[in-house]
């Protein structure tokens, strides 16, 4: 049996996920009419509820057949997302498009569910996995897990790579344009139009840091409210702002995904 | 939603639509792929090392067993090592894991490169003797099957010829030939498969149930269809051990010396390599034994794969480079540490 005490470590790992994911929706406001992509940051909190749940019997939450529902509805909406992408920008959406890793995370988490042996099923939760359960539980259709195990490491170390590659300021790959922080871009432009600021963005060298990769240009105009939606701006208070700047920003976008990746990788695999 | 621009104003998010970046984000070249699919490699191998098997005393018995049939001054160090993790089996494994997820995380995050690169080389010469008793290589046991010569020191090649360097980048006829030289990658590949076609004529493996016994073998706790193509392939086996081996002994020397050859002769001998190692990867090895649980890694035909793509030519057959090759070198300072350039 792997040891409870791993379990319960990447339990606390998901956990601080859905805080973070939590973190990015209440800041970012989406119900402001503000952020565009809060989809993402709600997967994530699910899914790092859920997992933690997997993990630690005691921290499972809702019936199995509850997450079977939302994680249904969830690949079902980033199968849409994919598909409204490749509207645009043909079958690449498949290897580069920044929301076909939230499909095959949803879908991975949904076959979870779905492929847990009747056991479980029968119960309030997975659990079993925990140091709670008598027995390791299986997956039915092991080589299905295999494959999305390999999926989801693919995307770990893709994500790794573009945080630090070339070019690695396109943080609409992680965090899509409408919930990376406006404050990147008003560097070098306390006031204007948003082309100052995009100026400024795009003067940036490549490895300066993802956090000025993109911005809303919109929100640095006059009457337009920041990447918060709270009208804040950049004359808010600086702490307030630059928390709010780093828990909006790419890498903590892309760690959460590397994380859950990782994870999620490992469940399924131990579940085989 | 507001209308959005990204850096070079090639992207834009536009009423909810998420449009992707062109020339902001460039992909990496090939020698980054490869270098990539190896930290996946090490990520995987890292989850495996955490599964329930590896907390048991049968990890330590696995690595007692690698002693069987090595000289003493081998096997006596596996012993006393496999001794020690049955002592401290959770501390050890959940390190050996750790280490790996280290490496395939280093890998994948180019500041940390070369580090990572360099330790999974001291890992894997590690693993080779204290976890596959030197790939069965002196004790009579190795058989391109069972991933002779030891799937992990194919790592450790991997990561010599994905080396982050440069050196003779400019004669390279393929990628595994940028660091070391085409001389040197030619030599290794060469080494690794007639040693691969040697062991496939040792006496154990040309036995006339020896492969059947093996493919066989390998069925055991598979899922149903794999199980069944292991049994399929394992009856066709039966009795022909020799001719077998000898077929296979011939593919492997082919693909050995193929690599002289020039690049469109190499590109057929590189095919030729997928398609072998994939045969033994699914049929010899049921892709490492990963869908029965208890496997440590994917063992070696999935590496002979991904060594087979550092071979594929970047050049043109009249020795021009490639159209790659000069794009993948004006990249930027972000890109130099990981080889990139």
């Amino acid at each position: 049996m792997t040891p409870s005490w791993i379990l319960d470590i990447l339990a606390a790992v998901m956990l601080l996920v859905a805080a973070v994911s939590a973190g990015r929706l209440l800041v970012s406001r989406p119900w402001a009419g503000s952020a565009g992509d809060a989809d993402i940051d709600v997967a994530h909190l699910l899914m790092g509820i859920a997992m933690a749940g997997m993990l630690v019997a005691s921290l499972s939450t809702l019936p199995n057949d509850v997450w079977d529902v939302i994680f249904a509805v969830l690949t079902g909406w980033f199968g849409w997302r994919v598909y409204r992408e490749s509207r645009g920008e043909g079958a690449r959406v498949l290897a580069d498009g920044c929301h076909m890793p939230h499909l095959v995370h949803s879908a991975a988490m949904l076959y979870m569910f779905v492929a847990i042996g009747a056991p479980a099923a029968a119960g309030g939760g997975m659990g079993a996995m925990g140091g709670g359960g008598s027995a390791m539980q299986t997956l039915e259709a092991p080589v299905v897990a295999f494959i999305f195990a390999l999926w989801l490491i693919g995307y770990v170390v893709l994500d790794l790579d573009r945080l630090t590659g070339p070019g690695h300021a396109r943080g609409s790959y992680f965090a899509p344009p409408a919930v990376v922080p406006a404050h990147a871009a008003l560097v070098g432009a306390t006031a204007g139009s948003g082309a100052v600021g995009l100026a400024a963005a795009s003067a940036a060298p490549a490895g300066s840091g993802g956090s000025v990769a993109t911005a809303p240009a919109g929100a640095t105009g006059p009457g337009q409210p920041a990447a918060g939606g709270d009208g804040t701006g950049a004359g808010s208070g600086v702490p307030a702002d630059s928390a709010r700047t780093i828990l909006l920003g790419p890498k903590v976008a892309a760690g959460c995904r590397i994380a859950m990746g990782v994870t999620m990788a490992f469940m399924l695999i131990i579940m085989i | 939603m507001s209308d959005i621009a990204v850096v070079g104003g090639q992207a834009a998010h536009q009423g909810g639509r998420t449009r992707m970046a062109e020339g902001t984000w460039q992909h990496p070249d090939t020698r980054r792929v490869l270098q990539l699919a190896l930290a996946a490699i090490w990520l995987l191998d890292a989850v495996l090392q955490y599964q329930s098997f590896m907390f048991t005393t049968g990890f330590s018995q696995m690595l007692a067993g690698t002693a069987d049939g090595n000289p003493g001054a081998i096997a006596s160090p596996i012993t006393w090592d496999a001794r020690l993790v049955g002592h401290h089996l959770i501390l050890i494994n959940t390190v050996f894991a750790t280490i790996q997820l280290l490496l395939g995380l280093g890998i994948a995050w180019r500041p940390t490169l070369r580090v990572a690169l360099a330790a999974s080389i001291a890992w894997s010469l590690g693993v080779w003797w204290f976890g596959e008793g030197l790939g069965g290589v002196l004790n009579g046991a190795a058989s391109p099957l069972n991933g002779a010569p030891g799937a992990v020191i194919i790592y450790a090649l991997l990561a010599v010829l994905l080396w982050p360097s440069d050196q003779h980048a400019a004669t390279a006829p393929f990628t595994a030939a940028r660091a070391v030289g085409a001389p040197v990658a030619r030599a290794l590949w060469l080494v690794l498969w007639a040693s691969l076609a040697y062991f496939a004529l040792t006496p154990a493996n040309r036995a006339p149930q020896a492969l059947h016994d093996m493919v066989a073998g390998m069925a055991d706790g598979e899922p149903g269809w794999l199980a069944a193509l292991d049994n399929h392939a394992a009856s066709l086996l039966a009795h022909q051990g020799l001719a077998a081996s000898i077929v296979l002994a011939a593919a492997l020397a082919v693909i050995a010396v193929g690599v002289y050859l020039p690049p469109r002769g190499l590109r057929a001998i590189l095919v030729l390599a997928i398609v072998v190692a994939a045969l033994i990867w699914v049929f010899g090895q049921a892709f490492g034994g990963i869908l029965a649980g208890g496997a440590t890694d994917p063992n070696s035909g999935l590496l002979l794969i991904l060594l087979a793509l550092a071979y594929w030519p970047t050049r043109t057959a009249a020795g021009a480079p490639a159209v790659a090759a000069p794009a993948a070198a004006a990249q930027p300072a972000a890109g130099q540490d990981g080889g990139v350039a």
